[in-house]
């Protein structure tokens, strides 16, 4: 997540790659906690970290909460029901090879 | 349909009375349907998946110990037979997941490039080619990290529990969980959605 450009040619409203102040594998060390973070399942010294180096590298910022979106519309993804045709076809399937064997 | 609960005794199973499948069946069937289209992406083989699951609960039920929820161990069984359906139909190893491959080259894979700004979850998700992007996504999962994702961020199971079903310890289904979203991700991301079926562009702004 750290690809090199000069800060003039930065747009304050899109992520960015540039003006990073970290080493460059502090992108791939925080990604390897995002769940966690996500989750809130780390310490909060760690917490603080992550929030500082988003504060520094918006791209991070944007990955992180595309992350947190993709989370939020798998756990609000509907599911399809079953008829009560279904069910009883099911039920009586079931039974079917129960006694079957 | 091949018996194959590992809880049944091989040779006489013991098994439940109808009127206890009944039950078992009526307070469960649509829960493990849920699961079971989640994990195979299609409504034939969820029934599959779910009259295999409720027949081997049927002859394995008196051997259930009540150490787990009723539906834990429901999950459980599903989780297994889904597993050997799999082996059945395809013969070829799954990959595996590396964190590296997620991370993003280019600008564009950043962020999700879908409407979802000002949206409920539930309204995002009336877009059908969000939710046809999203299940794409599910399906295209290997199994064993599909199904860390759909027990824990679609069925609400803690990770816990997800380790229960899935016979893992807790660090493993975390990180089967965590590159899951990885991908999940990685695919809506190369999705452009930009159109928003069903809805007038701020009339669904809270």
């Amino acid at each position: 997540m750290t690809k090199k450009k000069t800060a003039t040619q930065r747009k304050p409203s899109k992520p960015s790659s540039h003006g990073h102040s970290h080493r460059q594998g502090d992108c791939v060390n925080l990604l390897r906690q995002l769940s966690a973070y996500i989750d809130d399942e780390l310490p909060s010294d760690v917490c603080t970290e992550i929030r500082r180096h988003m504060g520094a590298c918006p791209n991070c910022e944007v990955f992180i909460s595309s992350l947190q979106h993709t989370v939020t519309l798998c756990r609000h993804r509907p599911a399809p029901q079953l008829t009560s045709a279904d069910r009883k076809n099911m039920r009586r399937a079931i039974l079917d090879a129960a006694n079957a064997q | 349909m091949r018996a194959i609960a590992p809880h049944t005794p091989p040779r006489k199973p013991a098994r439940q009375t109808p009127e206890e499948f009944d039950k078992l069946y009526r307070d469960h069937v649509d829960l493990i349907y849920r699961y079971a289209y989640r994990l195979c992406g299609d409504t034939e083989s969820a029934k599959d998946l779910v009259q295999e699951t409720f027949l081997n609960a049927y002859q394995g039920l008196k051997d259930f110990r009540g150490e787990a929820r009723v539906s834990t161990w429901l999950y459980t069984i599903a989780s297994r037979a889904c597993i050997r359906m799999r082996r059945k139909r395809k013969g070829q190893p799954e990959h595996e997941l590396s964190i590296e491959e997620f991370v993003p080259t280019s600008e564009g894979e950043f962020r999700l490039q879908i409407p979802m700004d000002g949206l409920s979850p539930e309204e995002a998700l009336q877009n059908k080619e969000l939710r046809k992007a999203l299940d794409q996504a599910i399906e295209k999962l290997p199994q064993k990290y599909r199904m860390a994702l759909v027990l824990r961020d679609m069925e609400g199971f803690s990770a816990k529990e997800v380790g229960t079903i899935m016979g893992l310890n807790e660090r493993a289904v975390k990180s089967r969980l965590h590159r899951a979203r990885l991908f999940v991700r990685r695919e809506l991301s190369a999705r452009g959605i930009t159109h928003h079926d069903g809805y007038k562009p701020g009339s669904m702004h809270s």
